[in-house]
């Protein structure tokens, strides 16, 4: 089973990466969980094309009665999805809602019944506190990709991710997949994001140009591949599948 | 405000289930918490405090630190007193405020084990469970990490899994224990967690039956089922005629290898309730039917196994649906703990048993033998 976190600024692109990617792969013939760690609970809108019930909603609704049928949705293509959930802006805590919502998912036996052979948890930004490190630990995600552009709020965003991985590098956590680049047409671009990756001695796996397929996609609630197959996009995003891929060989 | 309990106390939470368990076995146990804590898990609901040394601390957790996250601290001190005292293991135990911050346990034991050289316990528990799962995890850990396949004893060996002074009464049951086992023909090999050394326990592959007394010993039971073949038999030896009976019981396991977890009851209408931890409820109830012919339901309000509990049993947590049932069944007598009386109706008896996992100390010197003991007057 392979399992990897996406992880970025909010607005990023990140939850439309990670859609895509698990559509390539189960394209691809693989079985895909898409795990949604934001208290937004979008993630997984995209495949499913509608907001699917939360994990913290279903708890707080049914408590030990909670079952992973509740739970789990399978999109239309065949995508196994679930959104974490957490509280409503403002009130709360998000992180503890991600650790909650993880360990339900666990505890119910989510990996075991569904059997996957790619879990993506969708992180929401940045890694602000203990809750949002939850995806990297030992026993969820393998590898941790981060999406940025060459913006200076999105690098620095990337580079504080980055950073709190190699911090935890000796408690067995995630290791750097690498970075996956969403241009944004910001000069020099490219060569920012290498130097980020450089700086973490990482690569960067994957491009994507900014296009009116990926808008358009959005705003009719599917995935690009679905969308527009033929387009530049389409291919780019397959391509940052095939790296994910690769970076766990 | 479901399970908000208003007129009776909460039991014990999970970190002095596991503060408990951990206590006579040469180890050392922290728990990340604010300075002062210590007192409820190492004085409130510790009876051995006083007599009986055990490396307890607190981290002394400043708001400060939970929100730098400076899990260092925790690392460094727990290592530094470590390196002092040379415990046999240390163990880490989370509390309400690292659960809330996401303090990865599993992470910071390694972490320690690693500098100190010294096998590390991680437990998951953060002060909002029983005292049973706290309790139930510590005394797996030990077994999973201690206990390893040795020779047989010649006899019918017997380990006592689930016992602690959150539930019973610290001073005289092990003696009891073992005088019941000994008259029996059962050999005594380990108690966990109460009366036995670290040794002692390390030697437990080398019984024949494990006897469960509570729940927080039933993960080490099956445990040991799975990886020694030991089946193991539910029960406490209430009484003289109830504990003969189960000491027949162990006897009989030994031989098939097989387990049992259910007791000999009435099916009876039962005009008594007992109200307790459900292996030492249950067993109780065997005992009063076997010695005085009384009929007894449970009413369970810690985590259990519905296969432990009899269809007249019930499992409620809060403290208005043991309120209810009590109305519904309006029992003559209720068996509890003397806290419980605010919820019993008007009229019904109450013979108190107290516990220290409910009451703590307030009625320790009220709490009566029962095990192999003449149990008659004391429920007449």
């Amino acid at each position: 089973m392979i399992k990897l976190a996406i992880y970025g600024k909010g607005g990023i692109g990140k939850s439309t990466i990670s859609s895509n990617i698990s559509a390539e792969l189960t394209r691809r013939g693989m079985k895909v969980m898409q795990i949604g760690c934001d208290p937004k609970a979008d993630s997984t809108s995209l495949l499913c094309g509608k907001r699917i019930p939360t994990v913290l909603d279903l708890t707080r609704e049914k408590g030990s009665r909670l079952t992973l049928d509740d739970a789990v949705y399978e999109s239309p293509s065949g995508v196994v999805c679930v959104e974490a959930g957490g509280p409503v802006p403002g009130v709360g805590c998000a992180g503890r809602g991600i650790i909650n919502a993880l360990e339900t998912l666990k505890k119910l036996g989510a990996y075991d019944v569904y059997k996957p052979d790619v879990v993506i948890y969708d992180v929401l930004g940045d890694v602000v506190c203990g809750g949002f490190s939850m995806p990297m630990r030992k026993g969820y995600a393998d590898k941790v990709f981060v999406v940025t552009s060459g913006e200076k709020m999105s690098k620095y965003a990337a580079a504080n991710i980055c950073m709190a991985v190699e911090n935890f590098r000796d408690r067995g956590y995630a290791s750097l997949g690498g970075i996956i680049l969403n241009r944004r047409g910001v000069r020099d671009e490219d060569e920012q994001a290498k130097e980020l990756a450089d700086d973490f001695h990482t690569s960067i796996i994957g491009t994507l140009d900014r296009s009116e397929e990926i808008q358009l996609a959005d705003e009719q609630q599917k995935t690009v591949s679905e969308a527009f197959p033929e387009c530049k996009a389409a291919k780019q995003l397959s391509l940052i599948a095939d790296g994910v891929l690769a970076s766990f060989k | 405000m479901k399970n908000a309990s208003k007129m009776i106390p909460c039991y014990s939470a999970d970190t002095a289930g596991v503060c408990s368990a951990m206590y006579e076995l040469g180890g050392m146990t922290v728990t990340h918490d604010a300075s002062g804590c210590n007192s409820t898990y190492s004085t409130h609901d510790e009876p051995r405090w006083y007599d009986i040394r055990s490396d307890i601390f607190i981290s002394a957790l400043t708001e400060m630190d939970a929100i730098m996250g400076t899990d260092e601290k925790l690392i460094s001190d727990t290592v530094k007193a470590a390196e002092d005292l040379h415990p046999k293991f240390i163990t880490l135990c989370g509390s309400p405020m690292p659960m809330m911050t996401g303090t990865d346990f599993d992470a910071i034991a390694e972490e320690v084990e690693r500098r100190s050289g010294i096998r590390t316990f991680a437990m998951h528990t953060n002060g909002t469970h029983s005292y049973i799962d706290g309790a139930s995890e510590a005394m797996l850990a030990v077994v999973t990490e201690f206990v390893n396949e040795c020779p047989k004893a010649d006899g019918i060996g017997v380990n006592i899994l689930g016992m602690t002074p959150l539930d019973f009464k610290w001073r005289g049951t092990s003696d009891l224990m073992k005088k019941w086992l000994g008259e029996s023909g059962l050999e005594y090999i380990s108690c966990l967690a109460m009366g036995s050394t670290l040794d002692e326990i390390k030697n437990a592959a080398s019984a024949k039956v494990n006897l469960v007394v509570s729940y927080a010993g039933m993960a080490s039971a099956e445990y040991m089922k799975d990886k020694f073949g030991i089946p193991y038999v539910c029960g406490v030896p209430f009484g003289i005629r109830a504990a003969e009976s189960l000491a027949d019981t162990i006897k009989k396991a030994a031989e098939s290898g097989s387990s049992v977890l259910l007791a000999e009851r009435s099916t009876d209408t039962c005009d008594t309730v007992i109200i307790g931890e459900s292996i030492n409820a249950v067993f109780l109830s065997s005992a009063l039917y076997q010695e005085l012919g009384i009929s007894s339901s449970v009413i369970c309000p810690l985590p259990t196994e519905t296969r432990l509990l009899n269809s007249c049993d019930a499992e409620y947590l809060a403290e208005e649906d043991i309120e209810k049932a009590l109305k519904e069944l309006s029992p003559k007598t209720v068996i509890a703990d003397p806290l419980y009386k605010s919820v019993i109706p008007k009229g019904t008896r109450l013979i108190g048993l107290p516990q220290f996992a409910f009451s703590g100390r307030c009625f320790e010197k009220h709490m009566p033998d029962l095990i192999y003991t003449d149990i008659k007057e004391y429920f007449k």
